[in-house]
């Protein structure tokens, strides 16, 4: 019985010790800064809504695509504004950064950096908007500090230079889950109400379009 | 005893062959509308009988051609048409005038798969739903359906004269 006993204590003793280590996320940096959230979390970083909402829609999208963009700018801000702060809608942004277009993926390493600093929402605006400087010149450094606070940029700086791997993941990540599901274009919208998972035809959607549909699904419910 | 002249024995099989690949160009041509008109229905592992609109109109919409209200209109109404017109050719009911109907449809379809093949429009053409290929793609193949279309347009009024003729 008291071997038995000690045996517990060990083995309790042991995993206790074992435990911290087991899932945990990078090391600490040498400023003993907090460490970074895990790569599950940045979707929730890149994400805009409540979770609760009854209707989720995920975008994979390159900030490069110009579909996107015209996706981003026509349809996504308005449906942002309209059915998100009513708790209708959970946005969802995946990265899913295309081969041919050549600082998409440099473009979405300094989203989800952003996303890390919490200005992800302004930084995509940005990316979007001044698409047309940035993809040519490959300056998204200089086209983002022209938008974000020189704080904000400093944080979003020392992220993207601190953090790699771990911005690495989250981009391969979402475009394993893209790939899962046959996206090869961008933008490749899906919507998801009552557990029901139904894409969008690729390339981008009109808002009124999408309007419409999302307001039938609300009747749904 | 008189033989028959090699032309004259000639002249029916080329007949029985032209029937044939008419009635085989004819069924498959149908069965390719019905094939369209059930991707526009079921896709995404489910039926959509009650909002399949939605998404056709999406994709109707990407070609940037129509105002919103002839989008919306097309995409109720062209997957039901292109299932109607598919079962009368396999059947073989009213031939002529589903004929008829099927190329002038392919004729406009033609018309808005090169408006966004030169507009280098990056979509994907929706003839089939989400399993569509490029609008490049699609005219090309549909250069293949109009000819067939045509074919069996003009091989059923031919029919139909031959037997008016016949009483």
């Amino acid at each position: 019985m008291k071997r038995f006993c000690v045996r517990v204590l060990l083995s309790v003793a042991f995993g206790s010790l074992l435990l911290p280590t087991l899932g945990a996320g990078p090391r600490q940096n040498s400023s003993g800064s907090k460490p970074a959230a895990p790569a599950q979390d940045l979707t929730t970083l890149k994400s805009v809504g409540s979770r609760e909402a009854p209707i989720t829609i995920e975008v994979f999208s390159d900030y490069q695509c110009p579909q996107c963009r015209v996706f981003f700018l026509d349809t996504a801000r308005q449906l942002m504004q309209a059915y998100i702060p009513a708790g209708k809608v959970y946005y969802v942004h995946r990265d899913f950064p295309l081969s041919m277009h050549s600082h998409s993926r440099e473009a979405a390493r300094w989203a989800t950096a952003a996303a890390i600093a919490g200005v992800f929402q302004s930084t995509e605006e940005t990316l979007y908007s001044k698409q047309d400087q940035w993809g040519s010149t490959g300056k998204i450094e200089d086209a983002l500090a022209g938008a974000l606070s020189p704080t904000d940029m400093k944080k979003v700086r020392t992220i993207e230079a601190t953090q790699g791997p771990q911005i690495d993941a989250a981009i391969a990540k979402d475009m394993a889950l893209g790939e899962s599901r046959g996206v090869n274009g961008t933008p490749s919208i899906y919507v998801f109400h009552k557990g029901q998972m139904t894409p969008l035809p690729p390339g981008g959607v009109n808002y009124s379009l999408l309007k419409q549909y999302i307001d039938y699904l609300l009747q749904q419910r | 005893m008189s033989q028959a002249s090699p032309i004259a024995i000639e002249r029916p099989r080329a007949k029985s062959k032209a029937r044939f690949f008419l009635l085989a160009g004819r069924i498959v041509l149908g069965l390719i509308f019905v094939y369209a008109a059930y991707t526009k229905l079921h896709f995404a592992g489910a039926w959509h009988v009650r909002d399949y609109y939605f998404f056709f109109a999406m994709g109707i919409d990407s070609y940037k051609m129509l105002p919103l209200t002839i989008v919306q209109w097309m995409a109720k109404v062209l997957p039901w048409l292109e299932l109607a017109l598919g079962a009368m050719l396999v059947i073989g009911a009213g031939v002529r005038w589903a004929g008829l109907v099927v190329s002038a449809l392919l004729v406009v379809f033609m018309i808005a798969l090169a408006h966004a093949a030169l507009g280098g429009l990056e979509i994907n053409c929706g003839c089939f739903g989400n399993n569509s290929v490029k609008p490049s793609t699609e005219l090309v193949r549909d250069v293949g359906l109009l000819a067939v279309a045509l074919a069996v347009t003009v091989g059923g009024f031919l029919s139909h004269r031959a037997a008016k003729l016949r009483g």
